[in-house]
């Protein structure tokens, strides 16, 4: 099959630039058709006479384009991150998310360095530094939780055979659409661009106090970096709390691409909520929730008393309850009232 | 825009569904990929190699067409058949080409009216 002339391994070459991007299971098979296709198609050329081998073998490659282009047609496989039916809603919120993010965390973190004590320059260099980091990990978290959501939950068959026309909107984005997903009426359970915004700033601010408290000198005692949670529950509650919180983005996006509650997505709402709630009050009732030396530098700042301790973790552990709780309460009336409003339309 | 691009632009879509009814009826007799492209290329429904190659192999995932390998040549190579399958589809899809045809005729004389 494979002629020992130089300009065999052209075709060589093709093949298997073509066969990489393929699962490895089809591989020999289409190996040995593609071979035959450009055996064919070499052969037709040179029997034109007016190319020499090479010449023909180089024809015959060119015709079947790009190897990479040639494997996404075989295999039928996504060549894009995000495709057109999620790509409005992922611009429309990645370009809230920015406008907010942006100036909010410039800002914080210009004030931060001039506590500090820097100087307005070295303050203005941090803002921007600051500003920059967060439209960064922003764009790249967003993206790559609706890189997941396309790959998971969008609808598309082969790319090249497909219908001619896509329909894209807002609650067509995450299976094949039907008249069940046209959004309520507004203010009947519909999840607004506005929730959906608090609902991923809260999360992300979780993260942030989770990861950026912890791994970086946020808080500094007598010339320490000391993380704000207990560095022991990184063996298992600290991921656990990122990946609960990480899940929760998901979720609040597929909730939002959807465009309205069902009672399946407020059962699996307050799933995460109790994921999150129950460790965390059981950590903080145990004191094993905050760094130890953390607690005992604000005793010995407090005048060496710890009797405020108790009563704060009673407001913290009631607050995580009470939000987490109202949360998980509100997907139920939201998903009744949606219900409610789709029977009421039916008639 | 150019027009000779919203031209090419709306004849690929009309061609795009074209291609696989043209595949089905021309495989009622056995043929392999180069061969079928170069008849396509005949009757003047021309198509990209890097189209076609695909397409034939998603139809036989579908179980429309049948493949074997005739290892007799000097190179071997890959002929599709239509089978019962293909065939059913095939025929479908001409009766509602016949029907698409009848009633763009319709418009067609319509206007000239």
């Amino acid at each position: 099959m494979t002629d020992p002339t130089p300009s065999s391994t052209l075709t060589d070459r093709y093949v298997w630039a073509v066969l990489r991007d393929v699962p490895s299971g089809d591989r020999p098979e289409l190996e040995r058709e593609i071979r035959a296709l450009i055996g064919d198609a070499i052969e037709a050329a040179a029997a034109n006479g007016t190319l020499d081998a090479e010449a023909a073998e180089r024809a015959a490659l060119t015709e079947l384009g790009s190897p990479g282009g040639l494997a996404s047609r075989y295999t039928g496989r996504r060549n894009y991150v995000i495709g057109p039916n999620i790509y409005p809603v992922w611009q429309a919120l990645l370009r809230l998310l920015l406008t907010i993010l942006i100036p909010l965390i410039g800002v914080l973190a210009l004030a931060a360095s001039l506590i500090e004590g820097s100087t307005i320059g070295q303050a203005i260099v941090a803002g921007i530094f600051g500003a920059f980091q967060v439209a960064v990990q922003t764009l790249f978290w967003f993206t790559l939780v609706f890189a997941i959501i396309e790959r998971v939950a969008a609808p598309t068959g082969p790319i090249e055979f497909g219908a001619a026309g896509v329909v894209v909107g807002r609650g067509a984005g995450v299976r094949p659409w039907t008249v069940d997903d046209l959004p309520a009426l507004p203010d009947a359970g519909r999840i607004s661009l506005g929730e959906l915004v608090a609902s991923l700033a809260a999360n992300a601010l979780v993260l942030v106090a989770l990861v950026w408290f912890q791994l970086t000198s946020a808080i500094v005692i007598d010339g320490h970096a000391t993380p704000l949670f207990d560095p022991a529950l990184w063996s298992f509650w600290l991921p656990w709390f990122i990946v609960v919180t990480i899940l929760e983005i998901v979720f609040t996006t597929a909730v939002y691409l959807r465009g309205h509650w069902t009672t399946a997505y407020a059962i699996g709402n307050a799933l995460l909520g109790a994921a999150f709630a129950i460790p965390a009050i059981y950590l903080l009732a145990n004191d094993l929730l905050f760094n130890p030396a953390l607690v005992d530098a604000a005793v010995t700042a407090a005048g060496g008393t710890g009797a405020w301790l108790q009563p704060t973790k009673v407001i913290v552990g009631v607050s995580i309850a009470v939000i987490v709780g109202w949360d998980g309460f509100d997907g139920f009336r939201k998903a009744r009232r949606s219900a409610a409003a789709a029977n009421g339309a039916r008639g | 825009m150019d027009f000779s691009d919203i031209l090419s632009g709306g004849q690929q879509e009309l061609r795009r569904g074209t291609v696989v009814l043209a595949c089905l009826l021309l495989l009622r007799q056995p043929d392999y990929g180069y061969a079928l492209l170069d008849r396509l290329r005949d009757l003047g429904l021309s198509v990209d190699a890097n189209t076609l190659y695909p397409l034939l192999r998603r139809l036989e995932s579908q179980g429309l067409l049948t493949s074997s390998w005739d290892t007799e040549e000097s190179r071997p190579r890959k002929f599709y058949r239509t089978n019962a399958d293909g065939e059913r589809l095939a025929v479908e899809l001409l009766a509602d080409w016949e029907r698409l045809d009848a009633a763009i005729r319709g418009l067609s004389q319509g206007d000239a009216r």
